[in-house]
């Protein structure tokens, strides 16, 4: 076993059956799962204990998933989280990503997949290691980067980045000037099939734009190639 | 957003269409008094073959009440289809809550039947896994069921076997039913007050009426449920007071809460399942009894009471009634004799 399977995971889902399946799954697995019905149970949570990744239903009691990681993500943004729902419109799954979602599946999902895509966020450490050429602190324009902390500065602001946003900012500085596709992205960062969704990749770029880029609109360090993917121009 | 950017412009379009309307009027007018004022001025001879002052009353009369016309219409128009984009947001919503109360259980399914597959699991959890998966299924099953039965509401046709029932009577065995299908302890329900009067029901319409209480108020309890059930027969109708413990309904929601997909996003509601159609179906089924039900005001956090008051029988006996009975009548014997053939 290794050493990711120990983390701890915020299962946050109030149907009962759906959620007992889960914890299930998941101990087989060798995590240790903390399970919470309601919006209000999981900030409890929150404040008692340290978990290394969330599980996140949408439709939840008191608060629902998109005002809860709103929440949870202005005092934890290293948390990797993993929205679970039945919603499939493509709207709800931008709105769930633009608001800090590292990933989302809809239900019904397949468990291999499901235990897969939580295999794959917990083991960012373990990917950090394999791209040895990054500089833990790194510089482009007005922008500074610290992949330790996941602090950064754009111009005169401070602010935190995702686990999966700095994962994506991580590969493509190492492939800078190269175009980087879709497809690899999401193989690389989110260890998921392309076919899966690539949508997925444009948000993170679109977030990333809006921290750094003076102007979103005409980016000048994350550049679209059309039909390839995308290519970093900075440092 | 889509609906409010829509729904802008037709606004836009009824007030650009008003001001183009009332501008012509005002040209009009402008037009008949200036011209008014020069007829008269010139000599009386001249003037008497330029104008006939009759039919230009005529004109300015017949134009104004086109004018009134093209208004009402308009707003009737405008009116209608306000309606229109109200119930299309609501729609929605309602297509977003079936799609969840339809994948949440089919997720849950899933899941147990591939964790089956994956491991070998002791005889134990595959019972709770078949457990699990079979209330599911039920669940699945009623959602559909009340999906499929939308058109016969619409039509009234969802209650139709009306027969004279001893309605305190009937209400016990009902309320008794609700409460083991929703595995409510016995304690949790008093049933009190004595009604012997007698009212013409669909003892399965009004089953439905009150597992919809019952399950909101389990939904919207955030403790275990309480609920009181009072019943009396007054001069002319049989009143029922449904009323539990739960976190209640605020003044703003109580007005809209009969209507079709109508549901309260609340934060501090404990639940989010549910279609919007419960309590409009309920009051459905009261209203085709002749009767009505309305809730009362108790505020947040004091409960909810819901009141259903249905006609007494030999008090009313009204003509609606009687030909409620009727129509069930023959039903029946149709039944019986297709049942023969």
């Amino acid at each position: 076993m290794t050493d990711y399977k120990k983390n701890r995971i915020l299962l946050v889902e109030d149907e009962e059956s759906l959620a007992v399946g889960l914890e299930f799954n998941l101990v087989q697995e060798g995590y240790d799962i903390t399970r919470a019905n309601d919006g209000k149970t999981a900030l409890e949570w929150f404040q008692k204990q340290v978990f290394d990744l969330m599980i996140l239903d949408v439709m939840l009691p008191f608060y629902n998933g998109f005002e809860l990681i709103q929440i949870i993500r202005e005092k934890y943004p290293q948390i990797p989280v993993l929205m679970l729902t039945a919603r499939t419109g493509i709207k709800d799954r931008i709105k769930g990503l633009e608001l800090g979602a590292d990933d989302y599946m809809t239900k019904p999902f397949h468990l291999e997949e499901l235990l897969l895509r939580v295999r794959g966020m917990l083991k960012r450490k373990q990917w950090y290691q394999d791209l040895p050429d990054v500089p833990l602190r790194f510089r482009f324009g007005e922008n500074e980067v610290d992949f330790e902390t996941l602090n950064c500065i754009a111009g005169k602001q401070k602010f935190r980045l995702t686990p999966h946003e700095a994962m994506v900012l991580k590969y493509l500085v190492r492939h800078k000037g190269k175009i980087v596709s879709r497809d690899e992205l999401l193989e690389k960062v989110w260890n998921v099939s392309p076919e899966v969704e690539t949508r997925t990749v444009d948000i993170f770029i679109a977030r990333l734009r809006k921290y750094f880029e003076h102007n979103p609109g005409k980016p000048v360090y994350f550049i679209s190639i059309r039909g390839a993917g995308y290519r970093f121009m900075g440092g | 957003m889509k609906h409010r950017r829509s729904s802008l412009v037709h606004i836009l379009i009824f007030i650009l269409a008003q001001t183009a309307w009332l501008s012509l009027l005002g040209i009009w007018i402008y037009w008949y008094v200036t011209n008014y004022i020069i007829f008269s001025s010139v000599d009386d001879h001249l003037s008497a073959q330029i104008v006939s002052e009759g039919r230009n009353v005529f004109v300015l009369v017949s134009g104004l009440i086109l004018l009134i016309i093209v208004s009402v219409l308009m707003s009737l128009q405008f009116h209608r289809l306000n309606i229109q984009f109200n119930l299309a947001g609501l729609y929605d919503n309602f297509i977003s809550n079936v799609t969840h109360e339809l994948k949440s259980p089919l997720a849950s399914i899933q899941l147990a039947l591939e964790t089956m597959h994956r491991y070998n699991l002791p005889e134990s959890r595959q019972k709770e896994f078949i457990r699990m998966m079979l209330k599911d299924t039920e669940r699945l099953n009623k959602l559909i069921n009340a999906i499929l039965e939308i058109p016969a509401l619409e039509q009234k046709r969802i209650a139709h076997n009306f027969q004279v029932y001893p309605i305190g009577r009937l209400m016990h065995e009902i309320i008794g039913e609700s409460r083991e299908q929703f595995n409510v302890p016995d304690s949790a329900i008093h049933v009190e007050g004595d009604a012997s009067c007698e009212c013409v029901a669909d003892r399965n319409a009004l089953k439905i009426v009150i597992d919809n209480l019952m399950d909101n108020s389990i939904k919207y309890s955030s403790e275990a449920v309480q609920i009181t059930v009072t019943m009396h027969c007054a001069h002319k109708c049989f009143v029922l007071d449904f009323q539990d413990k739960g976190i209640g309904i605020s003044a703003q929601h109580q007005k809209k809460i009969f209507d079709k997909f109508y549901r309260i996003h609340d934060r501090s509601s404990p639940s989010v399942k549910g279609t919007g159609l419960g309590l409009y179906w309920s009051r459905e089924i009261i209203k085709y009894h002749g009767g009505r039900i309305s809730i009362h005001n108790r505020g947040r956090h004091h409960g909810t009471l819901f009141r259903i008051e249905l006609p007494i029988y030999r008090a009313v006996k009204n003509r609606y009634i009687q030909n409620l009975l009727k129509v069930a009548q023959k039903r029946r014997l149709k039944e019986t004799a297709d049942d023969r053939l």
